[in-house]
């Protein structure tokens, strides 16, 4: 059985799609590319990849159509290829399910960086089901809501808590406003930016004050919010 | 306002009593020599002018001065208001009567006349600003139409650009990292000879992509601009063709490629370089998007009038009727933006749209149909065989 990790690329130019597989089969990655999602999705269902790389613009089946097509018969990590100009669709296809996306033109580096991040995320449980754990400079105990970063207790109201524990259950991972607004206020408050902007404003108010500060909560512009738990 | 009025009413007065009185004294002048029906039809006429230019009561007034005149100066016995005979005061009461009738229906006719007049100024006012308001909204909508088709270009080209950058900073990135592995002592993975070419491959060939494109942009900015210089000479069609074939060896080398050349078929006054590109293009095209070991069919023929008419036609996937007007659009795909199936990628969204432009320049038609059967696409144009003269002075002097 080959233990090699194996990714889908999803793209209509060939030229990348050829750049792509040679770069990621160097990393040890084992690849297979397909033309356009509707491609993409027989060969999704033949091999079982670990992960998705796909472009949004396409033939036959844009990767917002694929990112949809996916989700409702996978939790596959999904990363999309966007560029400059294309944020609404990008926004869209987070929405959807995608987990991450990189910017064209991108270097290797930064897909990589990408890759390995979502495949970690896929490894590890998708949510903690012991009343408490530790995610890098966190330490949480979901029974007495208590939070500790770098050892130090930070006292969090019950909406904060709530935030901070869907950021660390999803840390790495993109997470757009609507996305997060539904998760922690409800689907009626999904156009309610205002609400996140204050509370992840307190959260880091809160939480990135030890010596030397560090950033957990990262800004996406126009997108939403990254979690680093390491800082 | 009110003093205007006045002022108004009180010309109007003066004047109805002038009038009245220079007939009564031009009357009075012929003697014995008119009799009081022409007195009387003379001042029924000054009371109808005078309605129809000061209004009712000015004619109200003139028709008991008109009245009292007839019966002091033309009515005996004369220079007195009474009247001696009993018909007299019968004809005094009719012409009183007719005066004021005639009087009040006549500015009645005034006032309609003005106040439809007022209305047609109205009308010619509402008119005029509702095309002032019409042409500002039209140029505001097609002001946000340049707009909206400015950014839709401008997406479309930095698609375009941004496309083979990706490819090259993806495979410069790969070997950079490769070498900068190598240089710090680092174990990472080590491509192989073939990766390596590889990536050196994508890179030479996006490089060419970049500067197809923008020369592409180029030429098309020229031909939009009315600046394509044509260098008009008697063409054969042969020629032009075989120019074209042997640009395009490299794509259809997988295809059987027919030409069809009607005997006898005239030269025609083109700029054969330019038409050669064009028919590059279309088979090009023909060959990009039908699948290897399929027929491409190349007529040259006759066309109606005195046109020369080429064709190139594939079995490919063919495109949709709806698109066929679309796709000579500039930056227009039918592969990504039509949704139609093809194995080869886009092209830069430019030949067709160039292939136009000179088309047109050359007082033809461009247009696409069916293959035969309704299957695969055939690409049409015709040209003007022209004559000696048919060259435009404007674009000789351009040239020159």
């Amino acid at each position: 059985m080959n233990d090699k990790q194996r990714i889908l690329v999803v793209d209509d130019e060939p030229q990348l799609t050829r750049v792509l597989r040679t770069g990621l089969s160097s990393r040890g990655y084992e690849v297979r590319v397909a033309g356009d999602g509707l491609a993409g999705l027989d060969t999704f269902g033949d091999w079982q990849p670990h992960l998705v790389i796909t472009d949004l613009a396409m033939p036959n089946m844009d990767g917002l159509e694929l990112c949809r097509r996916l989700r409702a018969i996978s939790q596959v990590p999904i990363i999309v290829l966007s560029a400059k100009g294309e944020e609404k669709t990008k926004v869209e296809a987070l929405d959807l399910g995608a987990d991450d996306f990189v910017t064209k033109p991108f270097g290797i580096d930064e897909l990589l960086a990408r890759v390995r991040a979502a495949l970690r995320r896929l490894t590890k449980p998708a949510s903690p089901t012991q009343s408490s754990f530790h995610e890098g400079d966190f330490g949480v105990d979901l029974e007495s809501r208590l939070v500790k970063v770098r050892g130090s207790e930070v006292h969090l109201t019950p909406k904060e808590f709530d935030l901070l524990i869907y950021f660390l259950k999803h840390s790495g991972k993109v997470l757009t406003h609507r996305n997060l607004l539904a998760a922690i206020w409800g689907g009626n408050y999904v156009e309610q930016y205002q609400y996140l902007r204050v509370f992840v404003g307190n959260l880091r108010k809160k939480l990135e004050t030890g010596e030397p500060p560090k950033s957990y909560i990262v800004t996406e512009p126009w997108v939403g919010y990254r979690f680093l738990p390491g800082g | 306002m009110l003093g205007k009025v006045f002022e108004k009413d009180f010309l109007g007065y003066l004047a109805a009593s002038l009038a009245v009185a220079f007939v009564t004294v031009v009357l009075k002048s012929f003697g014995s020599h008119v009799n009081a029906t022409t007195v009387a039809l003379s001042l029924l006429l000054t009371v109808l002018f005078v309605a129809t230019k000061w209004g009712s009561r000015t004619a109200l007034t003139a028709s008991v001065l008109a009245m009292l005149c007839f019966n002091f100066f033309f009515l005996p016995p004369f220079g007195t208001f009474t009247i001696s005979a009993p018909d007299n005061w019968i004809a005094l009461a009719a012409f009183l009567i007719v005066a004021v009738t005639a009087g009040q229906l006549s500015a009645r006719a005034r006032k309609r006349a003005e106040e439809a007049e007022r209305g047609r100024r109205k009308i010619e006012q509402l008119y005029v600003e509702l095309r002032e308001a019409f042409e500002r909204a039209s140029h505001a909508e097609a002001l946000r139409q340049s707009e909206k088709l400015k950014s839709a270009l401008l997406d479309a080209v930095t698609h375009d650009l941004r496309t083979p950058l990706t490819s090259i900073k993806a495979s410069i990135t790969t070997l950079l990292d490769e070498v900068r592995g190598r240089v710090d002592g680092e174990e990472r993975p080590i491509l192989d000879e073939d990766s390596r070419l590889e990536m050196l491959e994508v890179i030479d060939e996006e490089t060419d992509r970049l500067n197809r494109f923008i020369g592409g942009l180029i030429e098309l900015a020229r031909i939009e601009a009315g600046e394509m210089h044509l260098r008009r000479n008697w063409g054969a069609a042969d020629e032009i063709i075989s120019t074209a074939l042997t640009r395009a060896e490299q794509s259809t080398k997988n295809h059987e490629v027919t030409v069809q050349i009607e005997s006898e078929l005239p030269v025609a006054r083109v700029d054969e370089r330019a038409v050669s590109e064009v028919l590059y293009t279309l088979i090009d095209n023909a060959a990009k998007y039908s699948p290897p070991a399929t027929k491409i069919v190349i007529k040259a023929e006759r066309g109606e009038g005195a046109t020369i008419r080429m064709s190139v036609e594939d079995r490919g996937v063919g495109i949709p009727a709806e698109l066929r007007d679309r796709v000579f659009d500039k930056f227009f795909r039918a592969t990504r933006d039509g949704d139609v199936r093809a194995s080869h990628p886009s092209g830069t969204g430019l030949g067709l749209a160039i292939a136009r432009g000179i088309v047109e320049a050359h007082d033809g038609h461009i247009w696409i149909e069916s293959g035969p059967d309704g299957r695969g696409t055939r690409v049409i144009f015709t040209l003007p065989i022209g004559d000696e003269e048919a060259v435009e002075p404007q674009r000789e002097v351009a040239t020159g």
